[in-house]
């Protein structure tokens, strides 16, 4: 496979858990472990069904993994991911080592790689780690506007969105 | 199962750590971030102002995000800084004309002077009058971003860039927690604050022991029920130990991984795991075996059971974590704490051999952890306590649960910490508040860091060290922000855990 085939294959993988996790009421943001051309751990968004606001798409992915395989092994592991990591996965992929991240959008209330912070490539007792955002970024923002635009019933104070419409423009004109 | 007199005799023999509680100040605090840009200054005649602010808003509509509410749309004559004086004073200052300052986005210099032009003063004498003479002059000048943070800085900056306003309303609401909140939260934390830091070294104490993980522990309070004792029972006993909604201690070395051994299990014999010595990533677990992820996640494994799911806890538990855990899963049928251990001899000289039986205490509800139901919602409203600073993984996983607010000894600051601000020996901040100097600093410090990483980061770092400071508690670019406190010992029994094995905590 050509190399940037191969990148479109695994982000179109990690949307495609972006759409489960829309479909089952969570955030939807997905990611692919993948190591040596093939998915060793996928996930998505839990935060809802396991009432735990820190289990992102990225942890769930990792602990997937590590059923499978050593934790070694994600020194040579890239993640393909919808959204920009945020701060607590940006730190976590440092800790886990992880060789390298793609990203479609990016995270900018939350974004641990670029946006907010830059924990990739800041001081840490563990050596930094590459990334690469724009990856069907489109398909990744408008997978996030399908979702915000439903109502969160789980929340302490659901806001009514009753009459929003799906913004489906990019770039200037958004 | 756990002995519930055993956990009785740990919680009578913690002895409360003494020292002060004191709020973690926030980076924009700690170091007020001064953004400066550049700015349009146009001489307009003084009968027009109300039309030229009208024509400019309407024209270049204001940023919302950035008001830039704290610069004055016009200046007289009188009220333009001196350095400034020659450039935008031609001639002899008249009071028929006033200064307006046009604030970036900047638009297109062409655009914008005929926008103006209308505007332009009147010329000095009649006989210059013609068309080339309505022409408006744009200077440029330089102006800061951010409101000023104290009267000070208004008047320096009024002084020597352009007259500022000071609304001391404005600039606490986004770096910094409003002090009456943080003075209530700091009131309500400081009474028993030193036995919860003191529970969680026991809870510290029985991760490292067990060879499941390193020293490191949480204790989870709810400061509602912890307000709902004090009230009712004093300082009576061990009823500070009720507010307790869980705690966890680490188990980085607990899991299995590609269905082999855990470091724990592949130790032979008792005590601490051997891997603590050093740092090996390899063997460290993963954040979410931290205690402070742990704690998040016994909170919703307790809450998920409390909605009739399964919990799906597969890591082993400690006796304290066993306990805790028990008093906030289930509904009232298995009380732990005696309630009258008010009598003079301490219980533990009490105990028999047919153990004390526990008497059902009255609590303002059953279970301790609130359900979803009563409102209960992730860690909303709860505060956490730690023996460490945690990581940047674990600070943001603190904020995405949403807890009130972070305790812990200074004692336990880690380089990978994601909640310092400053160096604890601060250095005397020199308030300069010009710019080039204000570049100067800058500049150096990033190249610091270029040595560093080779990378530059936005972040402070500590000249020795290395190390961050990111007070991720509270920033106002994250959504999330919760009240962030250090407990500073009075008199100190271990070295700080910065000097030790750098890991994450």
């Amino acid at each position: 496979m050509e190399e940037g085939s191969r990148h479109a294959y695994f982000m179109r993988q990690a949307l495609l858990m972006g759409e489960r996790a829309l479909e089952t009421g969570e955030t939807p943001v997905g990611c692919v472990l993948v190591y040596d051309n093939q998915i060793v751990g996928s996930g998505m968004n839990d935060t809802n069904k396991s009432m735990n606001g820190t289990r992102h798409a990225e942890f769930i992915a990792i602990e997937q993994m590590l059923r499978s395989h050593p934790k070694s092994l994600l020194r040579s592991t890239k993640l393909y991911v919808t959204v920009e990591p945020c701060v607590m996965c940006a730190s976590a992929l440092r800790q886990y080592r992880i060789q390298a991240v793609y990203f479609g959008c990016g995270n900018e209330r939350f974004g641990g790689t670029g946006s907010i912070l830059s924990l990739h490539t800041d001081f840490s007792i563990d050596p930094p780690y590459p990334v690469y955002g724009g990856l069907f970024s489109k398909e990744a923002v408008m997978l996030l506007r399908r979702f915000y635009i439903q109502e969160n019933e789980k929340a302490p104070k659901p806001r009514p969105k009753k009459n929003r419409e799906l913004n489906t423009r990019f770039g200037d004109d958004a | 199962m756990y002995d519930a007199t055993d956990v009785q005799d740990i919680l009578r023999d913690v002895e409360p750590l003494s020292g002060r509680v004191i709020p973690v100040r926030t980076v924009q605090e700690a170091r007020p971030r001064e953004e400066f840009a550049d700015a349009y200054v146009a001489e307009v005649s003084v009968k027009s102002a109300s039309k030229v602010i009208k024509a400019l808003d309407n024209a270049f509509p204001r940023d919302p995000s950035r008001p830039l509410n704290h610069l004055r749309r016009f200046a007289k004559h009188t009220q333009i800084p001196d350095g400034l004086q020659s450039t935008l004073i031609k001639g002899e200052p008249s009071t028929q004309t006033i200064f307006t300052l046009i604030t970036p986005p900047l638009p297109e210099v062409e655009e914008l002077q005929k926008l103006l032009a209308p505007f332009a003063p009147p010329p000095e004498t009649p006989s210059e009058s013609s068309q080339d003479t309505r022409n408006i002059e744009l200077q440029t000048i330089c102006i800061p971003l951010e409101p000023p943070l104290t009267v000070g800085q208004a008047e320096n900056w009024s002084k020597t860039m352009w007259p500022v306003v000071f609304n001391p309303a404005t600039p606490r609401a986004t770096i910094a927690p409003p002090p009456q909140t943080l003075n209530r939260v700091l009131d309500s934390i400081k009474p028993k604050a030193g036995h919860y830091l003191a529970l969680a070294r026991k809870v510290a104490d029985e991760a490292e022991n067990s060879g499941l993980g390193r020293r490191v522990g949480a204790v989870v309070v709810d400061p509602e029920l912890e307000a709902y004792i004090s009230a009712t029972n004093g300082d009576i006993g061990i009823h500070w130990a009720d507010a307790i909604v869980t705690v966890a201690g680490d188990v980085r070395y607990a899991r299995r991984e590609a269905g082999a051994m855990s470091e724990s299990e592949r130790q032979l014999g008792e005590g601490p795991n051997s891997n603590v010595q050093t740092y090996n990533s390899d063997v460290e677990g993963g954040p979410e075996l931290h205690a402070l992820m742990r704690a998040a996640d016994l909170v919703a494994d307790a809450r998920r059971k409390q909605d009739g799911n399964e919990s799906n806890r597969q890591l082993p538990l400690n006796k304290l974590e066993k306990f805790f855990l028990s008093q906030s899963e289930i509904s009232g049928t298995e009380p732990l704490v005696d309630p009258d251990d008010s009598s003079p001899v301490p219980g533990k000289y009490q105990k028999t051999d047919t153990g004390a039986i526990p008497k059902p205490i009255d609590r303002s509800r059953e279970p301790r952890l609130r359900s979803r139901a009563q409102g209960g919602y992730l860690c909303t409203d709860l505060d956490v306590y730690l023996t460490h600073e945690p990581c940047l993984c674990c600070s943001m996983g603190l904020l995405l649960s949403r807890f009130r607010a972070v305790i812990f000894p200074r004692q336990g600051r880690m380089i990978t910490g994601g909640l310092a601000s400053e160096p604890i020996i601060a250095p005397i901040p020199v308030p300069d508040f010009t710019n080039e100097e204000h570049e100067a600093s800058e500049a150096t410090r990033d190249q610091d860091q270029h040595k560093l990483e080779g990378e530059a980061s936005t972040e402070h770092a500590d000249p020795q060290t290395g190390r961050l400071y990111y007070g991720l508690h509270w920033r106002k670019e994250l959504n999330w922000r919760a009240l962030g406190f250090e407990f500073v010992e009075e008199e100190v029994t271990e070295k700080s855990a910065e000097e030790g094995v750098a890991f994450h905590a």
